[in-house]
């Protein structure tokens, strides 16, 4: 019974099609490089080279994860192109802003992958703090 | 030697000399007093205590703090929406304000909050206005949780001047509502009332001092900006403001509640310049302020929950169902609220002097000594400074050229 149950969720799943999250590799090395350059040039002054921040100016590592995880990349993004740079905010261009966003991602430690990251599409990638555990295939499930 | 000469006489020189007087220095002998000066006609009550000097130079600069006032041309938002099923009550953007009106306008929200009676209450932000908001819920009986992604003194607010200031950029007159000035009036002084039992504590968490207003031209004439000091930018916005008298005034409603200015004649000046004139100031001291009103949030079981949010629909979660809204400048972003315009504003921060017990403004500098420290800031362009700036960074050539206006000034006193 419990196999029917999993086997109608994977079905529902790849007919909605099925979320991406950040673990699953959603941008590549080279544009994480380029968005390092980007954040050293826009971003870094504030936030610092290792994105640890300041007493009054807020890490992008740490407790940054908490505060931004559990929903969809399209929430951090967006801040991003409307808040930021705090002087000039909404200045940076959406290529821009998402290789940044890239490279925030590589210095969480999110694995890269092949696919660039791009403006359109990030409300269906999930920002997952903590790797999700594997779906259960019908066989690892048959032999719990 | 009549002995009310002698009082006087000495009461004088000690003023004379500007610092280091002492009640309890035996009067000089009489063969050593100097030659006899006219007597002061200033009331022996009203004449200018000895005053000990600030050991003004850059390198006693420990601390600089660079805040953007929430700053919201029409005045604080005290509106009250619905998301979903959660009633949520606005109370943020309070410019350069913000401590001053705190207990009046968290007195406002809490009694909106309160209409339907609820049992629960959160609160958004932990900055003044978040705490004196949930202070206020719990003295009224709710149970309060504030929601917020920082604590003091981490807050933008523990980066203000913190002085009675309770119309500092708090609105564009043209743009405040036309009630604006009754509301706020109600606001100041509900926050004076509820800020006289926090005076005389142990470690003055709020405090009064005097405060010296120097210059060298005539009072009411503007003091020129230090041709040195980089001109205003040129304006990032279109409309108002263009001047400081754009910005709302409305300390004459309350001018009964503080003293009036007060010229000190020459043989009450003891500042080496021609014009100087006393008032009493306010002020806050935001190490044990905030101590004691987090210590109160806590003792009447307060919870607080470290999160942040990034959209209006997220409160409609909370398992509180009447939310009063504390973001402070975040509400630019968070409630996409285009009123909301930061104010950027620095202060400098020498080695406390506990010995120093006075505030000072002379040339667009103000000093303010506090007891965690020697606040100095710069005034110049008046509210148009910092308009419109997010910049949060530290702009150190700006705090030295503070220090070195009142090192100046300083050198000049000349012990007799």
């Amino acid at each position: 019974m419990r196999n029917k149950w999993i086997l109608v969720l994977m079905a529902c799943a790849a007919a909605t099609g099925a979320r991406a999250g950040t673990w699953d590799g959603v941008y590549t090395d080279a544009q994480a490089e380029r968005g390092h350059a980007a954040y050293m040039q826009n971003c870094g002054r504030c936030h610092g080279a290792d994105l640890s921040g300041t007493f009054e100016i807020p890490p992008l590592v740490g407790r940054f994860m908490p505060y931004w995880s559990g929903s969809s990349l399209d929430v951090l993004f967006d801040y991003i192109s409307t808040a930021m740079p705090l002087g000039r905010p909404g200045s940076l261009s959406p290529a821009t802003n998402a290789d940044i966003l890239a490279f925030i991602l590589k210095s969480n430690n999110f694995p890269s992958g092949a696919k660039e990251l791009s403006a359109d599409g990030l409300k269906a990638i999930r920002f997952d703090a903590v790797k999700p555990a594997k779906p259960r295939t019908k066989k690892n499930a048959g032999s719990q | 030697m009549d002995r009310r000469y002698l009082l006087k006489n000495s009461l004088a020189l000690g003023a004379t000399m500007g610092f280091g007087g002492c009640a309890a220095t035996p009067p000089p002998a009489p063969q050593q007093m100097p030659p006899a000066k006219p007597v002061s006609t200033v009331p022996f009550m009203d004449r200018v205590p000895p005053l000990a000097l600030v050991r003004a130079h850059t390198d006693r600069l420990f601390d600089i703090k660079v805040c953007l006032r929430p700053f919201r041309t029409k005045g604080p938002n005290l509106d009250v929406e619905q998301i979903g099923d959660t009633m949520v009550v606005h109370n943020y953007g309070h410019g350069g304000s913000g401590w001053s009106l705190s207990w009046g306008s968290a007195d406002m929200a809490v009694q909106k909050a309160l209409s339907g009676s609820p049992k629960q209450i959160a609160v958004i932000g932990s900055g003044i206005i978040g705490l004196t908001s949930a202070i206020t819920a719990q003295r009224a009986g709710a149970q309060v949780t504030i929601y917020t992604r920082e604590l003091l003194p981490r807050t933008r607010s523990v980066r203000a001047n913190g002085s009675w200031t309770p119309d500092s950029r708090i609105s564009l007159a043209a743009e405040a509502p036309a009630n604006f000035g009754d509301t706020w009036e109600k606001m100041a002084r509900m926050s004076w009332k509820n800020l006289r039992p926090y005076l005389g504590r142990a470690g003055n968490p709020v405090a009064f001092c005097d405060h010296y207003r120097l210059s060298d031209t005539p009072p009411g004439q503007p003091v020129p900006v230090d041709p040195n000091i980089p001109p205003l930018p040129a304006p990032s916005w279109t409309g108002l403001p263009t001047q400081s008298a754009d910005f709302g005034r409305y300390d004459d409603r309350i001018a009964d509640l503080t003293p009036k200015p007060e010229v000190l004649t020459p043989d009450n000046n003891p500042f080496p310049v021609k014009y100087a004139s006393r008032t009493s100031q306010m002020f806050f001291n935001f190490t044990e302020y905030g101590h004691l009103l987090t210590s109160e949030f806590f003792e009447r079981g307060g919870k607080i929950v470290m999160r942040d949010f990034h959209s209006p629909s997220e409160l409609a979660h909370l398992p509180e169902k009447v939310v009063i809204n504390c973001p402070g400048f975040a509400a630019r972003d968070w409630w996409k609220d285009k009123a909301m315009m930061p104010v950027r504003g620095q202060t400098g921060w020498l080695i406390p002097q506990p010995e120093v017990n006075y505030a000072m403004t002379y040339r667009n500098v103000q000093m303010l000594s506090k007891s965690d420290g020697i606040m100095v800031i710069a005034l110049e362009y008046g509210d148009m400074k910092g308009y419109n700036n997010s910049d949060e960074s530290v702009n150190r050539a700006e705090a030295e050229r503070a220090v070195r206006v009142i090192e100046e000034l300083n050198s000049r006193f000349k012990p007799t």
